[in-house]
Formats: structure tokens, C-alpha cells, sequence
């Protein structure tokens, strides 16, 4: 090759404020994107009150014979478990694998390669508008419409709300890293449908969703709380419900900040690697 | 000092693994267990260079490799082997940066957000490329002006039509004024007018930005009336890398008339015709090499000929003087015979011609 090389016509790397900028672009689209789903919309709080309807009832029964509490949880706490429960996932849930698995079958993925953006972070830009959207739109009237209906205890105290609040949104950026690195998947296995599946009944099982984690025989509680997925769901509703101290809650924090960080970094790494051997369907 | 290329493409090969299928049930189960690797060469031993403001075609068959190359030309896929350095970038290494440098159309998907009004994906783009409100409002001005956008601003994208999408998509690539475009089948599946809007835009755009344009395409039309240079690719091979003229005067030479007789009764008519082809040759030349009849089923007959040595109208009157005809259709080889042509070796061009030819185009591409 000879010495002289065409000059680049400068791209010049955008500053902080620039890349903020950028992503904020991408929530509000994300945002702009659900509204086009109305029928999703409404259908989706149908869904939220039946299941909340659904597990309020299935855990009358479990307490109809039991006299005081089981596994340390009395009847309003558990009721208010489950409610709580239902209404944070309404707002942390997205569904980024499933859209990306698309994207790859689509071949569209390949217009994401050629955006000047993380692709990761375009992902949870677009996931965060569209949680923003499922807050106001979603969660909020969902949490009206339960509170209502159902028996629901308020926070412990303000300090366990102000940080039920933290670590929701540290569940919303656990599922969305989550949800990246599956989808992500679908570049190298194509087909991740099954996978999809998989991680939906592992999480609603190990967040404690469906069922609260101390239920669960001692050794799966350890092994549990080796993983991330418990702080999706189970540790906000602990913080919730006041049954943890001010310490034991802070720790807990921590260490869900310590998985979103390690999460999205395995994300990068995972999508970096996955990529290299990338094929692009449709020619 | 010689203008340095402004995209060189140097021993590029692209190799995927794939899997044969076993068919049927049994060959199903056996597939989860084991599975026979081959390897495919979408891309072998590319090489080329490409000046600033120059606009090249890239055309060859279905699953010739042109798609790959786009792709790695635009950091999409990594190459197996060889080089790319494109606006003084590495694609796939660099990717974030050199794309801001690019802009890319494919013309089968769409880089707009489906499902909202189009205007918020270009706002979307204004960020991400960082173009600053002035220069949007005089592009989208300009855009609106050679593509008619107004009233497909306020649409949603998956409303729009296969043509208003293309125009919005081609407008979206050129937001943010990249020195290259890259154009995967642009006007595929458009109109005839669709077609010309979009190559009237680009010729515009080429000749105000002095914007680098590589574009793949089947059709003949959009090289004929975009590209001062073409290159033909099939299996993964450069076939053909020169001036466009120069491969018409070379390769388009033959033409064909095909003609549908009025009844299957004139074997005997079309054989005593056949015999007469050679006399029709101009002085000299063998007649099997300029013509050539052959005949398709029981009733159509395709004449090949040469259309420098014979003209269609005498050709025409000698089968209407021949034989009773009932529909005439004249057309031009279609891309996919000359490659096939070139391919097979009845018209390779010698290295050293393609070399040759590389040069003139060299000194006459416009800097």
C-alpha cells in the first residue's frame, strides 16, 4: 500500500451531553412507539387486574386454614405482596429479546450497525421510554384501579417507598440488561423462541413474583441469592413491606446496583463477541 | 502526485459456514446430533478502488456476493480475509465513528422507525448525527424540494408506499451530508417513475455534494443512467471492473428477437429459413457466430443477432418474407445472460485488458 492515505473527513466524537442527548431521542421514541398500541395498551391493564385477581385469590385460599402467618408472611403482607408485585411489573417489564429476536429473523438488526450509537444503549433508551410510557399510562392506573379493589397495606415508612422507588428502577435496568443479552442470542442461535420461554418462567419463578423466596427449601434460597433475578421483583417488595432493616435494605441495593453494572457490561462483551460472526439474512 | 482513492477494497473474501439439511424425518432427528459443514464463498478475492465523487455500479445475479460486500463496506459483517479502508476508516473496527461518515440505504428494509410518523425518525437523526437545526431545515428543504416529503412527513412509515418509503429512506442517508453512500438495490420493486424521482436525486446530490455513490442493482437502467462505471460480480468474483460504454460495445452486442408463429405447421418454412440465416450475415462473417436461431417450444423461435453487423428491421422483414408470425418481441440480452457470458469464458477479458481498462477509467473518472 502506498504511504499516502485519503484523508477522513472528520467525524468528530460527541461529547457527553451529545450521547445524552442522543439516547434521550431514543426514550421519547420509545415512548412514541407504544402509543401507536392502543389495543396493546388497554388489553395490557386487563391482563395486570386479572392476574392480580388471580394470585389475591389463589392466596385466600392458601390462608384460609392457616392460622397467623406462613413463612413469615401474614395474609394483608402477602396480599399486598402479590399487588405491589403485579403493579411493579408493570412498569419494569419490556420486551427487548423478543423484538430483537425479530429484528434478526427481520434482517433489520443490520440497520442498527449503521446508526453511530451504542447498540446496547439503544435498546435501553428505547426500553426506558417505553417504561416511562407504561409508568404513567400503565402502572399508575393499574395501582388506582388494585388499591381500590384489594386490601393493599401502604409502604412501611417513607424512607422503605423512597427506596422501593431506587430499586424498582434498578429492576427495570436488570430486565432490560437481561432481555439485551438474550436477544442478543438471536444473532448466533437465530431461533430463540424456546430461550424466550425459558428465561420468562426462570424469572417469574426466581424473582419471587409469584411466589415469595422465603417459601422456597433453604438450599434454592442460596443458590438464588447468588443471582441477579431476586432483585427484580422480590427485593423491592421486602423493602416494601418494612421487612428488612434500613442496613439489611441498603446492602440488598448494593448489591442489585452491583448486578445492573455487571449486567450490562457482560451485555457489551456478549454483543461484541456475537456480532463478530455475524450473517445478516436476506442476501 | 496521483489523487488517492477515497474507498480501497484490497483481497476481500468472505467465507460463511453453513449445514446441509438432511431431508425428511429421520434426516430432521439426525441434523440435532451431527451436522455436515460446507463453506460458502459469498466473497473471494475482491479488489477495487473507488475515487471521490465517482459513482460505481455494482451489479451481478441473485446471491453473487454484492449484498456481502455492502455489508462489509459498511461495518456490518467482518470479512473472513483482505482489507477495506473507506474515508480513512477500517468499517468494522471503527464502526461508530465511521458510520457517522456514511450513509446507507438498503433498499429492501428501512432504517425509519415503523410505526410513527416519519418526521420523528428524521428528528431522531438529526441527534444521533448531530446535524445542527440550520443545516437540517436547508437539507430537508432541498430533499422536499427534488422528493416531494411534505405530505409524507406526518405518516406513519408503514403506511407509506414501497416508493414514498424509498424517497424518505434515501433522504434519511443523506441527513447529515455523508461524503459516501452506499445503495443496496434502490429501486427495487419501484415504478418507472418511482425509479427516475430516485435517480434524478441522486444525480443531483452527486454532482452538489460531490457525494461518492456505490450502488448494487439488477437493473441496467439505473448503471445506464447513473454510473460512469460498472463492476460485475458473480460467485463471489469480480468478472468485470471498467467503463460502461466500454462493456456495451463489448458484451451488449447482441439483441434478440423473439417471435410467436401463427400456427405449429411451418417446420419446413422455418428450416428453409434457418438455412437462408447465414446469407443474411454481412460479407464475411460465419453466420452461427451473428446469428443464431433456436427454438423455444413449438411455436416461439428466438433469434439472437449481432446488432452492430445486422439491423432488426431487414431481420424482421426476412421472417415476415419466411414465415407466418403472429407477435414480435425485441429486447436487449438481459444483464444476467452477459454475466453468464463473461462467466463461462466466451467473452473473459484478458487480465491484461482489465487492467487496461482500469487505467482509462482511472484517468477519466471525475475528480
Amino acid at each position: 500500500m502506498s504511504a499516502t492515505r485519503t484523508l477522513p473527513i472528520p467525524a468528530h466524537k460527541p461529547s457527553l451531553l451529545t450521547s445524552l442527548k442522543i439516547y434521550r431521542e431514543f426514550i421519547r421514541i420509545g415512548f412514541v412507539n407504544i402509543l401507536a398500541f392502543r389495543l396493546r395498551y388497554y388489553t395490557g391493564i386487563i391482563t395486570y387486574l386479572i392476574n392480580v385477581t388471580v394470585y389475591y385469590f389463589i392466596w385466600r385460599a392458601v390462608f384460609a386454614n392457616a392460622t397467623g402467618s406462613i413463612a413469615g408472611f401474614s395474609l394483608p403482607q402477602i396480599l399486598t405482596y402479590v399487588s405491589v408485585g403485579w403493579i411493579l411489573r408493570s412498569f419494569y417489564w419490556n420486551t427487548i429479546d423478543q423484538e430483537m429476536a425479530y429484528e434478526v429473523i427481520d434482517g433489520k438488526i443490520a440497520m442498527d450497525f449503521i446508526k453511530p450509537v451504542s447498540v446496547q444503549w439503544m435498546w435501553l433508551a428505547r426500553a426506558m421510554g417505553e417504561s416511562a410510557f407504561r409508568l404513567i399510562l400503565l402502572t399508575a392506573p393499574t395501582a388506582i384501579v388494585v388499591a381500590l379493589l384489594f386490601p393493599v397495606l401502604p409502604p412501611a415508612s417513607k424512607l422503605n417507598f423512597a427506596l422501593f422507588l431506587v430499586a424498582a428502577v434498578g429492576s427495570f435496568f436488570i430486565m432490560g440488561a437481561l432481555n439485551f443479552i438474550i436477544g442478543t442470542c438471536a444473532i448466533p442461535l437465530t431461533s430463540i423462541l424456546a430461550l424466550i420461554r425459558a428465561k420468562f418462567w426462570l424469572i417469574e419463578l426466581l424473582s419471587g413474583l409469584l411466589i415469595p423466596l422465603n417459601f422456597f427449601p433453604r438450599s434454592l434460597q442460596i443458590v438464588s441469592s447468588l443471582l441477579p433475578f431476586e432483585h427484580i421483583a422480590y427485593t423491592p417488595l421486602q423493602i416494601y413491606l418494612g421487612r428488612l432493616s434500613t442496613t439489611e435494605s441498603l446492602k440488598l441495593l448494593g448489591l442489585e446496583y452491583f448486578w445492573v453494572v455487571a449486567l450490562i457490561l457482560l451485555g457489551h462483551l456478549w454483543w461484541i463477541r456475537a456480532t463478530r460472526k455475524i450473517t445478516i439474512h436476506g442476501g | 502526485m496521483p489523487d488517492t482513492p477515497l474507498i480501497s477494497v484490497s483481497a476481500l473474501s468472505k467465507h460463511y459456514r453453513g449445514f446441509k439439511r438432511r431431508e425428511g424425518i429421520l434426516g430432521g432427528i439426525a441434523n440435532l446430533f451431527h451436522r455436515e459443514y460446507h463453506t460458502v464463498k459469498a466473497v473471494e478475492n475482491v479488489n477495487f478502488e473507488i475515487g471521490r465523487g465517482e459513482m460505481v455500479g455494482y451489479i451481478g445475479p441473485n446471491g453473487a456476493g454484492k449484498s456481502t460486500t455492502i455489508k462489509m463496506l459498511t461495518g456490518i459483517l467482518v470479512p473472513t480475509s483482505g482489507e477495506i479502508l473507506s474515508n480513512g476508516f477500517v468499517p468494522w473496527r471503527q464502526r461508530a465513528a465511521y458510520v457517522k461518515t456514511i450513509g446507507v440505504v438498503f433498499g429492501q428494509r428501512t432504517q425509519l422507525w415503523w410505526d410513527i410518523a416519519t418526521i420523528e425518525s428524521f428528528r431522531l437523526l438529526r441527534r444521533i448525527y448531530d446535524v445542527s437545526q440550520r443545516d437540517f431545515d436547508e437539507r430537508m428543504e432541498l430533499f422536499n424540494q427534488v422528493l416531494g416529503l411534505t405530505e409524507l412527513l406526518p405518516v406513519p412509515v408503514r403506511k407509506l408506499s414501497l416508493g414514498q418509503r424509498m424517497r424518505c429512506d434515501l433522504a434519511a442517508a443523506l441527513l447529515h451530508n455523508p461524503p459516501i453512500l452506499f445503495l443496496d438495490e434502490p429501486t427495487i420493486g419501484l415504478d418507472v417513475v418511482a425509479k427516475d424521482h430516485i435517480r434524478q436525486f441522486l444525480r443531483a446530490i452527486n454532482q452538489r455534494y460531490k457525494t461518492t455513490v456505490l450502488l448494487t442493482t439488477h437493473d441496467l437502467d439505473d448503471i445506464e443512467e447513473l454510473c460512469r462505471r460498472i463492476m460485475i460480480i458473480d460467485r463471489g468474483i469480480v468478472l468485470y471492473d471498467g467503463p460502461l460504454a466500454r462493456l456495451k460495445e463489448q458484451f451488449l452486442r447482441t439483441k434478440q428477437i423473439k417471435f410467436i408463429l401463427r400456427d405449429g405447421d411451418q417446420s419446413a418454412r422455418l428450416a428453409a429459413f434457418e438455412r437462408n440465416l447465414p446469407s443474411l450475415a454481412p460479407n464475411g462473417d460465419s453466420g452461427a457466430a451473428t446469428l443464431h436461431l433456436e427454438r423455444l417450444d413449438e411455436m416461439t423461435c428466438r433469434l439472437r443477432f449481432d446488432r452492430a453487423r445486422v439491423s432488426s428491421s431487414d431481420l424482421i422483414r426476412q421472417i415476415l418474407a419466411a414465415v407466418e408470425v403472429r407477435d414480435f418481441v425485441i429486447e436487449d440480452e438481459p444483464i444476467e445472460e452477459i454475466i453468464k457470458r463473461i462467466y463461462s469464458g466466451e467473452a473473459a477479458m484478458t487480465p491484461s485488458l482489465v487492467s487496461e481498462v482500469l487505467e482509462t477509467e482511472r484517468s477519466s473518472a471525475p475528480r
